[in-house]
């Protein structure tokens, strides 16, 4: 009992200390999560039904217990979620999304790069993610969250994403240099 | 007009219009009915189809979070004008969006409540649940459409039951109109026929015969009927004419036959009348020489008595006694003509007073004779005294005769009431007669008794017939042998 109740304290002390940032990732939360419902990965079917839907973070979790909390308990057809932590883009193995943190924004070219034509749907809120090569890019803009995706990108990894998903975003190409 | 004072044609045609108005009734209903259950349900699939289409496309706007893409794809209900109102609310069930955009706040329900589309209060709601195929829900779409669509098909279908009805009636009404006269027309003529019957009493008349059906039959039976009162009142009429020719035939006769005693009596009376005064100077002729054979009779008795034997002296004798009794019967024979030819003279008679006098008359004649005498006082009449007088003195007469063999003579004169009459009655215990002869009694010359037992004419009872009747009265004798008479009479 006082161990249960010392849990919920801390969790609410945690809540605090985090303060302004936890609606923003709260939602992006939920974004990663129905982002699944929009992408299909066009996967051989018999070895991935049964398997779970891994969403990866890689670099610094911003999240911290809110991803787990969204996702618990929910399922995407019959698969499950699931959520593996990276610190190096070389150790992702078999991942459906990836949110890549800000902490990585210095090797994105590089791990956009190294993950080019792997069905892994790429998803970040660094800057100038989706002209760099990345799929989908959270902007945050005045206090709301947009979708700018590189469509490019995604059909370049065999990925097709929803015409439903695509409307409600801003369609952008990698920029050449 | 009460309805069962209608005339029958109104009432087949009523009857006609009322069924076939129910059964249209009925129909239409049923019609209208059906199309409007049907189109309830046809709006609630149309409304349903929208909602997953509305729904199917704002999955990413809810997923995402994007209210304009959400606004947007909510706008395009505009093509739907019966929907008025729409709402997506996330899956926390706070409104996202809403359609139109200039709809107030209260028109949405706060919150979306349980899932399906129904009707509630005049409109049609819908809420469809917004998910990704087979994925967790992401929020709930509600749409309000308005029922005019559904209240414009129950009109529509209205309209067209009330002109199907309608025609339709015009139609029955008419065909009624047309096809009544198969039932009404046997029976107005009918009607009609025995309307002419009952006020015309022509029996001659017929109802026409339009079918072979019951109403044919009744038509049939009716004329039959109309047959056979016709031939019973021909046959009555022909019995009447011929009671009437025979009575009139009747009458003449009896006329014929009343003028023939009418002719007959009047002969009679002449006749009578004729032998009366024949009787009268007969028997007054007859006296002369009657009394010249008695004179010279007496004169040969007389004068001539030394010339005679006895035996001469005894003829002689006898002569004179016949020739005195004929004498007697003469004057009686010319009393009764007296009395039939006398004038009548109407006056109050006193009876008892009458019958004292004779009877003290007889007294005095026959003093020998202890006749026993009862005479009712204050008896009176109206009518001739003299001839009255003639009439009592010979029935009195007669009983002091007839009584003359009685131990205990006894004549009494009275009067009773029989049938509202007064009848006068005389009546001894004398010889009395056999009731077989009793209507000789009365007759001239007639004797039931010899003259050697009670000497007389025989005219006395024929004399006092004749009163009596000249008087309008009537007498009639009842009596026995031995046992008395009695004679009855009234004036």
């Amino acid at each position: 009992m006082a161990f249960l109740k010392a849990i919920a304290v801390l969790t609410s002390a945690l809540a605090l200390v985090q303060g302004s940032r936890a609606p923003e990732y709260q939602v992006k939360a939920v974004f990663l999560f129905n982002f699944a419902q929009f992408v299909e990965w066009h996967a051989p079917a018999d070895a991935e039904a049964r398997r779970a839907v891994v969403i990866g973070i890689l670099g610094d979790d911003p999240f911290g217990a809110i991803l787990d909390a969204t996702l618990r308990g929910e399922r995407l057809g019959a698969r499950p979620f699931e959520v593996r932590r990276y610190r190096q883009w070389r150790d992702i193995d078999g991942c459906e999304i990836l949110f890549i943190s800000r902490s990585e924004r210095d090797q994105i070219g590089e791990i956009v790069t190294g993950l080019r034509n792997r069905p892994i749907l790429t998803v970040s809120d660094t800057d100038d993610f989706a002209r760099r090569g990345g799929m989908i890019q959270l902007v945050t803009d005045k206090g709301r969250i947009r979708l700018r995706i590189n469509l490019d990108a995604a059909q370049a990894a065999n990925l097709t994403i929803s015409s439903k998903l695509l409307r409600v975003a801003e369609i952008v190409r990698s920029s050449k240099r | 007009m009460p309805l069962r004072d209608w005339p029958i044609k109104r009432k087949l045609t009523a009857m006609l219009l009322l069924i076939s108005g129910l059964v249209l009734l009925v129909t239409s209903a049923a019609f209208v009915t059906y199309q409007v259950v049907t189109f309830r349900q046809t709006t609630l699939k149309n409304l349903s189809t929208l909602g997953r289409v509305i729904a199917a496309n704002s999955t990413a706007s809810l997923a995402f979070a994007d209210e304009a893409d959400a606004t947007e794809i909510l706008s395009a209900l505009r093509a739907e004008p019966h929907v008025v109102a729409a709402g997506l609310y996330d899956r926390d069930g706070r409104l996202f969006a809403r359609y139109p955009l200039d709809l107030p706040g209260d028109a949405l329900p706060a919150a979306p409540e349980r899932d399906g589309y129904r009707f509630e209060l005049g409109h049609v709601i819908g809420l469809e649940p917004v998910a990704e195929m087979g994925n967790p829900r992401l929020g709930t779409l509600y749409l309000k459409s308005d029922t005019k669509a559904v209240s414009r098909a129950l009109w529509l279908s209205a309209a067209i039951g009330a002109v199907v009805t309608a025609v339709a009636l015009l139609a029955a009404y008419v065909l009624a109109g047309l096809l009544q006269g198969w039932i009404s027309q046997p029976i107005l003529a009918l009607a009609e026929t025995a309307r002419a019957v009952s006020t015309q009493q022509d029996y001659s008349a017929r109802a026409p015969k339009l079918g072979e059906d019951e109403l044919g039959a009744l038509t049939d039976a009716f004329n039959q009927m109309l047959g056979r009162i016709e031939a019973q009142q021909y046959e009555l009429q022909r019995y009447a004419t011929e009671l009437e020719q025979r009575v009139g035939e009747r009458t003449h006769e009896l006329e014929e036959r009343n003028e023939e005693l009418r002719r007959n009596a009047a002969k009679l009376l002449a006749a009578n009348a004729e032998l009366d005064a024949f009787a009268y100077s007969v028997s007054h002729d007859l006296r002369a020489p009657l009394r010249s054979i008695d004179g010279f009779s007496q004169v040969l008795l007389e004068d001539y008595r030394a010339q005679l034997d006895e035996a001469g002296q005894d003829s002689l004798r006898r002569v004179r006694a016949a020739s005195q009794r004929m004498g007697t019967l003469i004057d009686d024979l010319l009393k009764l003509a007296r009395v039939t030819r006398a004038e009548m003279r109407a006056e109050r008679v006193d009876l008892s007073g009458m019958a004292q006098d004779i009877v003290a008359e007889l007294q005095r004649t026959t003093p020998e004779r202890p006749v026993e005498c009862a005479i009712a006082p204050g008896l009176e009449a109206r009518g001739d005294s003299r001839l009255l007088r003639v009439a009592l003195e010979n029935l009195l007469r007669n009983s002091w005769k007839y009584t003359g063999k009685q131990s205990h003579p006894q004549v009494e004169f009275t009067t009773v009431e029989a049938n509202g009459d007064r009848v006068f009655v005389v009546r001894d215990n004398g010889a009395g007669f056999d009731m077989q002869y009793a209507d000789k009694l009365f007759g001239v010359f007639q004797r039931l008794h010899s003259a050697a037992e009670f000497e007389g004419t025989g005219v006395g009872l024929a004399t006092v017939r004749r009163i009596i009747s000249r008087h309008g009265g009537r007498i009639w004798a009842e009596g026995a042998v031995d046992r008395g008479a009695t004679f009855s009479f009234t004036l």
